[in-house]
């Protein structure tokens, strides 16, 4: 998952940022709204982290140009405004949630997490696909109750698969919701991480999981139960 | 309320009191005026009754060598008192109870009779028998005549009771009139005061009512509240936009302490990992410490003045705080340079003038490109002294310059907190100055970069020319 976080406070912004990477996110991050306003339309973000006093351009205002675009990525705001009205005007304007500064790390990431997992159609934090659950909490897989060592990336892959089950999704699509603007990008690393995927989950006696569609992409099947 | 502070009550007292007073002085008037007349028809009365006796004195057949009255043809008045005497004291006729009386002639005296008050007319004649021979005899008549007066008053009653009645109904319709007219002309007070009342923290609109507006005795009362409300809306939205700010400040600077920690406890971290991190976290701490101690400098120096005023050596401070900034000049590769400094004195506390000199120095220095010069010079024209701070960097923006002053205030991002500063240095100068009676302004200099001028009134002892 990929997460933008408009914030213009940078001490702030480094330690969500990595909090966010620590729990297997990528992350992007802009220090003004006029550069935020402008990433956001992207439509490659996952969920948006957004401040709302901010140079350039509002938080307010860049949250009501995203929704003007029809952009459905979920919003949650990052305010140190106190008082009803604020928070009903925000929801009014688009926003997802909010969180009042000083916030707990804990309940940002539980809150970003949910978001996502709404925004995809997932209420349980569990995703079962055939016969793999998938724990987003604990970030752990098992197959037939076996569990299954995966690494980071093979996990957040495997995860951003399991929330679009039966879709094709394309190797352009996973590099840009799982890498961040920092991380160089190279096509093929996506190839590699899913062959060690496809290896690891192919338990003895199993269906293949995960289908590669040649220059489409890929496909998570829920059929593959024997 | 005090009910006995009313206007209204005063106004109507005070109208009731004149218009009582005057009817009561006209009442006395009249009723003066009165008692003059009807006695002058008393008296006139009197005289006549008195010269009719005279006349049946003069009338009556002689009884030589005697006299005597003859009061047949006089008409008699009821309690009418009187007694006739000759020469030699002879009575020649009375009635009633007549006191021994001593009057002087052809004048008239008030004599209480068995309780009652008579009024007396004193009359001295001559009844002369065979006038006009040489036997022709002069006798002295002396004529006490009196009437009970009591009828007198009662006629000066039924003259003027009508009048008091009058009076009295009048008095009666004018102060219900007056009540009604008064409160109906002091009816724009009360809109004015309910326009008044409508202010609150919430709803500052002001606009004195028409009414009031078209009186010239609440014109000014009126455009006063009205700029009142002005400048109190004007303060309380300051004082809330500085709460709001300095909120938001501290939240956010609590965010990072408080994620930079949390931030490490959400994992297992190694020794240096741990080390570093609380490294950061103390330096956020600071950064917090900071804005907390830079809001209660504003505080403090937005309260009066002591009534003691400071002074200090501006040139002494200044050359204090160029040196100590030096370090930080070459770390980012800027060159300090400071002349003319003339001596001088100014009003200033010495810890405030350290303060007011170092946050404009790392202001330039911070906004200073790297290879570039801060020039400082302080001058003084014998009133005030000048203290310019110029640098080469980017300059102030045109929309910027009329907020540079406020706290908290961000404008470009450069220059927030990335460049170190918290948004409340320029306030604390200005609060300073301001402190000292004296000025600051900010500008860009023609050949580029900001340009800081602060004039301050030279203190008496620092004077030089």
């Amino acid at each position: 998952m990929r997460l933008l976080i408009i914030e213009d406070e940078k001490r702030l912004a480094e330690n969500i940022a990595q909090a966010l990477r620590e729990a297997g996110f990528a992350v992007d991050y802009a220090a003004d709204g006029i550069t935020g306003s402008h990433m956001a339309v992207q439509d490659i973000f996952d969920a948006i982290i957004l401040d709302l006093m901010l140079p350039g351009k509002s938080g307010k205002r860049v949250l009501t140009e995203l929704r003007q675009t029809k952009s459905r990525t979920p919003v949650l705001v990052l305010t140190a405004l106190e008082g009803k009205e604020t928070i009903v005007d925000l929801l009014n304007s688009g926003a997802d949630d909010y969180l009042a500064k000083p916030f707990d790390l804990g309940e940002l990431l539980a809150r970003v997490k949910a978001l996502i997992r709404r925004a995809k159609g997932v209420s349980s934090t569990i995703i079962q696909v055939a016969d793999m659950e998938i724990d987003t909490v604990r970030q752990t897989v098992k197959r037939r109750g076996q569990e299954i060592d995966l690494s980071p990336m093979e996990y957040r892959i495997l995860q951003y698969l399991s929330y679009r089950p039966r879709a094709i999704v394309s190797k352009q699509e996973l590099l840009e919701h799982l890498y961040d603007f920092e991380w160089e990008h190279h096509s093929n690393v996506i190839e590699a991480h899913i062959s060690n995927l496809r290896r690891k989950l192919n338990l003895q006696g199993t269906e293949p999981l995960i289908e590669t569609l040649r220059h489409r992409g890929y496909r998570l099947s829920e059929e593959a139960s024997s | 309320m005090n009910q006995g502070s009313s206007i209204t009550r005063r106004l109507i007292t005070a109208v009731l009191l004149l218009e009582g007073l005057a009817a009561v002085l006209l009442i006395v008037a009249v009723i003066v005026n009165e008692h003059q007349d009807e006695y002058s028809a008393f008296d006139a009365n009197l005289r006549a009754s008195a010269n009719a006796f005279l006349g049946a004195v003069q009338e009556a057949e002689d009884s030589s060598p005697n006299i005597g009255l003859d009061v047949r043809r006089i008409p008699r008045t009821p309690h009418a008192v009187y007694r006739v005497t000759d020469g030699e004291g002879h009575v020649l006729g009375a009635e009633g109870p007549v006191p021994d009386l001593t009057i002087e002639p052809d004048s008239f005296r008030r004599v209480k009779i068995n309780g009652h008050s008579y009024r007396f007319f004193a009359l001295d004649g001559e009844r002369v028998v065979d006038p006009g021979t040489p036997s022709a005899v002069i006798h002295q008549v002396h004529i006490l005549y009196g009437q009970p007066d009591g009828r007198v008053w009662h006629e000066i009653w039924e003259a003027t009771r009508f009048f008091m009645l009058a009076t009295a109904i009048l008095l009666g319709v004018t102060a219900v009139l007056l009540v009604w007219m008064i409160r109906r002309l002091l009816s724009p007070i009360h809109v004015l005061a309910s326009e008044a009342d409508k202010v609150n923290s919430v709803h500052w609109s002001f606009t004195a009512p028409e009414v009031a507006m078209h009186l010239a005795e609440l014109r000014p009362l009126a455009s006063a509240i009205e700029r009142t409300v002005n400048r109190l809306q004007s303060s309380f939205e300051q004082q809330k936009r500085f709460t709001r700010d300095a909120a938001h400040e501290l939240k956010t600077d609590l965010a990072i302490v408080k994620s930079s920690l949390q931030l490490l406890t959400m994992k297992e971290r190694s020794v240096e990992e741990y080390g570093k991190g609380l490294g950061i976290a103390l330096e956020d701490f600071t950064r917090l410490e900071e804005t907390v101690q830079q809001m209660l400098t504003l505080a403090r120096l937005e309260q009066p003045a002591d009534a003691v005023s400071p002074t200090c050596a501006l040139h002494q401070v200044l050359q204090d705080n160029v040196t100590q900034s030096a370090s930080f000049a070459s770390l980012n590769k800027v060159t300090l340079m400071a002349s003319p400094v003339a001596a001088v004195s100014v009003p200033v506390d010495a810890r405030d003038a350290a303060l007011l000199c170092s946050n404009l120095i790392v202001n330039a220095l911070q906004h200073s490109p790297d290879h570039g010069a801060v020039e400082i010079a302080l001058r003084s024209d014998g009133p005030t002294a000048t203290l310019t701070i110029r640098d080469h960097g980017e300059g102030i923006a045109e929309e910027d310059r009329p907020h540079l002053f406020e706290p908290f205030y961000r404008g470009d991002p450069s220059r927030s907190r990335k460049s170190g500063g918290t948004g409340l240095g320029l306030s604390i100068c200005k609060a300073i100055c301001d402190r000292a009676g004296g000025s600051i302004e900010i500008g860009n200099h023609r050949a580029g970069g900001a340009i800081v001028t602060v004039t301050l009134p030279v203190s008496r002892a620092g004077r030089t020319g």
